[in-house]
């Protein structure tokens, strides 16, 4: 090892707490960023693997009914490899005396031949006995029900009847029934018939041969095989093509942990800032030592060696350290993620490229960040650099701006001392005021764009004046439902709409028939008007839809399918509605499909009693409702959804803050480190250990209360770019921005105290340090 | 061996223009053992800096060893000086995270000038040539004046320089360890090293071969 190298790694030794300092700020950047994009190779292809694994269907044929026939003529198409007849029906479960849930259930003829859309059996039973149901084990929660118990369950046509749950399934290709607030449940056609539905199947899991990841392929097969079902005098209702080979939740999951895995290298650059102040006080205390090396031969590249060599040190020690970290962290991301998603992780064996990716940036990131300290720390001639006289001769006085700062502070000297110190490295101030900053800024963005997204589901569930939606299978005359109402206790208003589905050139929406002049449901029009009594033929689109359709403008007419009618349509107005698919509304007449109702009183229990009530009320004029489900369920479920965003920006910020913090400690630790000798003369003069030790920490108090400003002041633009941003790549859909004053009074709090808590150490040192030692340093 | 011709230095400074060197015409040759000496700010650290290549003259040129050194760029210098100079400082500036031993082995690393394995063989016989060989593995703060100008001097010898340079090497230490730096000096000298001091100090006369008396930069005509 040549004496350089040696150099090198004393001089680090010598800045030991100082050097691990940085090295656990540096890896705290790289376990961060290590974690998400070990998360990312995890979860994408766990993801994708588990769905795979589960040989999903290519496509799903909805008809009138299937039989053996029908099938087995599907199956002569060479291209079609399975063809798989289920059933998905929709009704409600009721596991107590009173509560309904809204409950999907699938139907499978033979549970031991399922080769498409594989189901995994859990606990209990396998496959599910006439008069039993499986539950998916995520719904178990919203089915408040356990293997065991017994559940009544009603379906559109049938009768009220029990069922008891024999076991639990895990459906991979399911959304989390815990965030959809449905219960998935598993029966056979038996069952199915002592639900009293009529015991059939209706819809075809299509698996094709070749080509399984091709889209076009798919949808050329598909086009094939509706000919097939339609020539036998099968009537085809609807096909879905999903996304081949990915999981529904996997283009979302990968923007989410791409979004974290930016944040990581945020963190990552952060920390790097702290190996710019470490370099370059380093450099600013050896300026001598430099021109020594140079009068003695060195060239600058040789010298810049060593301090690069130091900046390598520090990424080799950090990745060393954040990798393990990094890992551990990873894995709780996985696990947190896959249980959100319900999906189960075989192994968390991270890739190579992972590994090296983390190296190449944990190592590369300290080089970057020491390349401008250590060139320009270089750069000094020798003449000066031999003549530089240390650095407790740097001048504070010569600018305005420090003539400025002797004016504030007011008579209290350790405040006024505290200001005037900790501007006098200013670059390093800077640098420093960055990191804490941005860990504010997180915090505050979390805590603003959890309170915009509150505020936007209050606007969004603010306009919809209902507790409770009921929907019906059939349509029926409004009257005859308007009877069953009033035989309802607690019901203060309601309406009959009409729901359905229109298609513009191929492409599908919901269209939402209801009355003109709704009581129940207001607009936020941002274009155009919203329906008008006596309109007939106006449409009003939600911004989903328009900024999915071109042609979807006020002024424009369109035709629209519907079933297998085309109409023509003008279209009045665009209304915004947050966090919303693709709707129309136009104006009601005639039947309706389902009832949107305002209750006395919103609280569950209320809102379950009308629901049996009106239940009852229903059933003696012949209509049954298919689902019901309340306002606030609704609500619940996008909460849920939104909960993983406020989540992630609250981890953000903590680790930002931790680096700061270890930024501030540097930074102290530099600054004391600096000024001892200065120390030195004021315990000459009387100062007593404390005082220096409160004169240090008011400075870190000081650089945190200015950290929390510049946060306080970015916190309204950025937080409404981080929400904006998250929630359009999440839900295409934009934020009621409202800043949460609460936020500022918290940062405060913790700013002051990080600032305090960092610089004790430093500010302990240097109280201790004696005044011949303080003033004997160079 | 050092050819300095019309050789002038100015510096910009806040009270305005300051000439540390006028027009210093100077021949030094191999073996030579020469004395600058002058009051404090007379210039004489300035001429050292100049034959050093550690600094430029404003106008003039500098030839040492044959090389026009005031034509070369910052790194090149650093190289010529590396393999033709030894430095040796008032306040020794020895690398305080480098031993003795190591800090004189420093200009060998950066000049390649011996097999990487010799470079200690050799600091350890320079070292106990100066009489500190029992101090090589020691850090310099462990180390009296003394012994840190004699290791100061080892460095300084590191890659054989036909040119020894000396800012007051003695200014910084007793009356009797100041005798016996000097004696190495006086050693070197008759070994064929070219040997430059820079003191304030008038005693030194015993020592060295001529004497060169520099006042407000000027070299003083009879000193010469």
């Amino acid at each position: 090892m040549t004496t350089l190298w040696r150099k090198a790694i004393r001089d680090f030794w010598h800045e030991r707490a100082r050097t691990a300092l940085v090295v656990l700020a540096i890896a705290l950047g790289i376990s961060a960023f290590a974690a998400v994009l070990s998360s990312y190779a995890i979860l994408t292809r766990e993801l994708d693997r588990g769905y795979l694994a589960t040989n999903p269907a290519s496509a799903v044929i909805r008809v009138d009914s299937i039989d053996d026939d029908l099938v087995n003529a599907i199956l002569q198409n060479p291209e079609v490899s399975d063809a798989e007849p289920r059933r998905t029906i929709s009704g409600q479960l009721k596991s107590g005396p009173v509560q309904w849930r809204n409950v999907m259930l699938f139907v499978v003829n033979d549970y031991g031949n399922i080769r498409v859309s594989k189901l995994v059996p859990e606990k209990g039973a396998w496959p599910p006995a006439t008069g039993e149901i499986l539950i998916e084990r995520d719904a178990f929660q919203v089915a408040k029900a356990s293997i065991g118990d017994a559940v009544i369950i009603k379906t559109a046509n049938g009768v009220e009847q029990p069922l008891v749950i024999s076991g639990s399934v895990h459906d991979v290709g399911q959304a989390q029934a815990r965030m959809e607030n449905i219960v998935y449940g598993y029966i056979n056609l038996a069952t199915l018939a002592q639900l009293g539905e009529d015991p059939y199947l209706n819809q075809l899991n299509i698996l094709v041969a070749e080509n399984r990841f091709d889209k076009d392929h798919i949808r050329r097969v598909v086009a094939d095989v509706e000919e097939v079902i339609k020539s036998r005098g099968h009537e085809v209702r609807r096909t879905d093509i999903p996304t081949p080979g990915k999981h529904p939740h996997s283009d979302l999951t990968g923007i989410l942990l791409l979004a974290m895995s930016s944040f990581g290298l945020f963190v990552l650059v952060l920390s790097g800032i702290l190996v710019i102040n470490l370099l370059t006080a380093m450099m600013a205390s050896q300026v001598r030592q430099i021109g020594v090396m140079k009068a003695i031969g060195g060239t600058r590249w040789q010298i810049a060696r060593i301090y690069f060599g130091q900046a390598l040190f520090l990424g080799i020690a950090a990745v060393i350290v954040s990798v393990p970290l990094g890992i551990l962290g990873s894995r709780a991301l996985c696990r947190y993620m896959a249980m959100f998603l319900n999906f189960d992780i075989n192994s968390f064996a991270v890739p190579l490229w992972v590994y090296l990716l983390v190296a190449v940036i944990g190592v590369a990131a300290p080089l970057i960040a020491a390349a401008y300290p250590v060139w320009s720390g270089t750069r000094a001639p020798v003449r000066v650099a031999l003549s530089d006289f240390g650095l407790s001769q740097t001048t504070f006085g010569a600018s305005a701006f420090d003539r400025a700062l002797t004016r504030i502070g007011g008579t209290f000297s350790l405040i006024a001392f505290a200001i005037r110190n900790s501007f006098r490295r200013r670059a390093r101030l800077a640098l420093t005021l960055l990191t804490l900053a941005a860990g504010g800024l997180f915090f505050l963005s979390a805590l603003n764009v959890r309170a915009s997204m509150i505020n936007t589901l209050d606007q969004l569930f603010g306009a919809r004046k209902f507790d409770l939606t009921v929907s019906f299978v059939n349509s029926y005359e409004m009257e005859k439902i308007q009877r069953a109402i009033n035989n309802t206790q607690g019901i203060s208003k309601a309406e009959g709409w009409f729901a359905t589905e229109a298609s513009l050139e191929a492409r599908r929406f919901n269209v939402v028939a209801l009355p003109p002049d709704s009581q129940l449901q207001e607009f936020d029009i941002i274009e155009g008007r919203s329906l008008a009594p006596g309109d007939t033929d106006t449409i009003v689109v939600n911004n989903a839809l328009a900024s999915r359709e071109p042609k979807m403008r006020a002024g424009e007419t369109v035709m629209l399918r519907m079933g297998n009618a085309e109409t023509t349509w003008r279209v009045v107005g665009v209304a915004r509605e947050a966090f919303s698919p693709a709707v129309a509304y136009i104006p009601h007449s005639g039947m309706v499909n389902n009832l949107r109702l305002a209750l006395d009183k919103s609280d569950p229990d209320a809102v379950s009693l009308v629901k049996a009530d009106l239940d009852r009320n229903l059933e003696q004029e012949g209509v049954r409702a298919r689902s019901s489900v309340s306002t606030a369920d609704t609500r619940f479920a996008f909460d849920q959804h939104m909960l993983m965003i406020y989540v992630f920006l609250i981890v953000m910020s903590s680790i930002i803050g931790g680096v700061g913090g270890l930024g501030l400690m540097t930074t102290m630790s530099l600054n004391v480190f600096e000024r001892r000798r200065e120390m030195g003369v004021m315990r000459a003069l009387g100062a007593t250990p404390r005082i220096i030790w409160l004169m240090i920490v008011a400075e870190g108090v000081v650089i945190g209360v200015l950290s929390w400003t510049i946060a306080a002041i970015l916190a309204w633009p950025i937080s409404k770019a981080i929400g904006d941003f998250m929630v359009k790549i999440m839900f295409k859909s934009g934020l009621d921005f409202v800043f949460e004053p609460v936020g500022l009074l918290i940062w405060i709090a913790v700013s002051i105290g990080l600032s305090a808590a960092a610089s004790f150490l430093p500010a302990w040192r240097a109280s201790r340090v004696t005044v011949r030692e303080a003033l004997a340093y160079e | 061996m050092i050819s300095l011709h019309q050789v002038s230095k100015s510096y910009e400074t806040p009270a305005g223009k300051f000439s540390a060197l006028r027009d210093i015409d100077l021949e030094i040759d191999r073996g030579e053992f020469v004395g600058v000496v002058g009051k404090s700010g007379s210039g004489k650290s300035t001429l050292l800096n100049m034959v050093a290549g550690i600094d430029r003259p404003s106008s003039g040129s500098v030839g040492v060893a044959g090389t026009a050194i005031h034509g070369l760029s910052e790194n090149k210098l650093a190289v010529w000086r590396g393999r033709n100079v030894g430095f040796v400082f008032q306040f020794f500036q020895l690398l305080p995270t480098l031993t003795a031993a190591e800090n004189v082995m420093l200009p060998m690393d950066f000049s390649k000038s011996f097999p990487f394995r010799e470079r200690r063989k050799r600091a350890l016989a320079l070292l106990e040539r100066v009489a500190v060989g029992a101090h090589a593995d020691k850090l310099p703060a462990t180390l009296s004046g003394g012994e840190q100008q004699r290791v100061a001097i080892a460095r300084a010898l590191a890659n054989e320089p036909s040119l020894v340079l000396a800012d007051e090497p003695t200014g910084n230490l007793d009356s009797v360890t100041a005798t016996a730096i000097l004696d190495l000096f006086r050693d070197m000298a008759n070994q064929g090293t070219t040997v430059v001091i820079a003191t304030h100090e008038a005693d030194i006369a015993r020592v060295i071969d001529r004497r060169i008396e520099i006042s407000d930069g000027k070299i003083r005509p009879s000193s010469v």
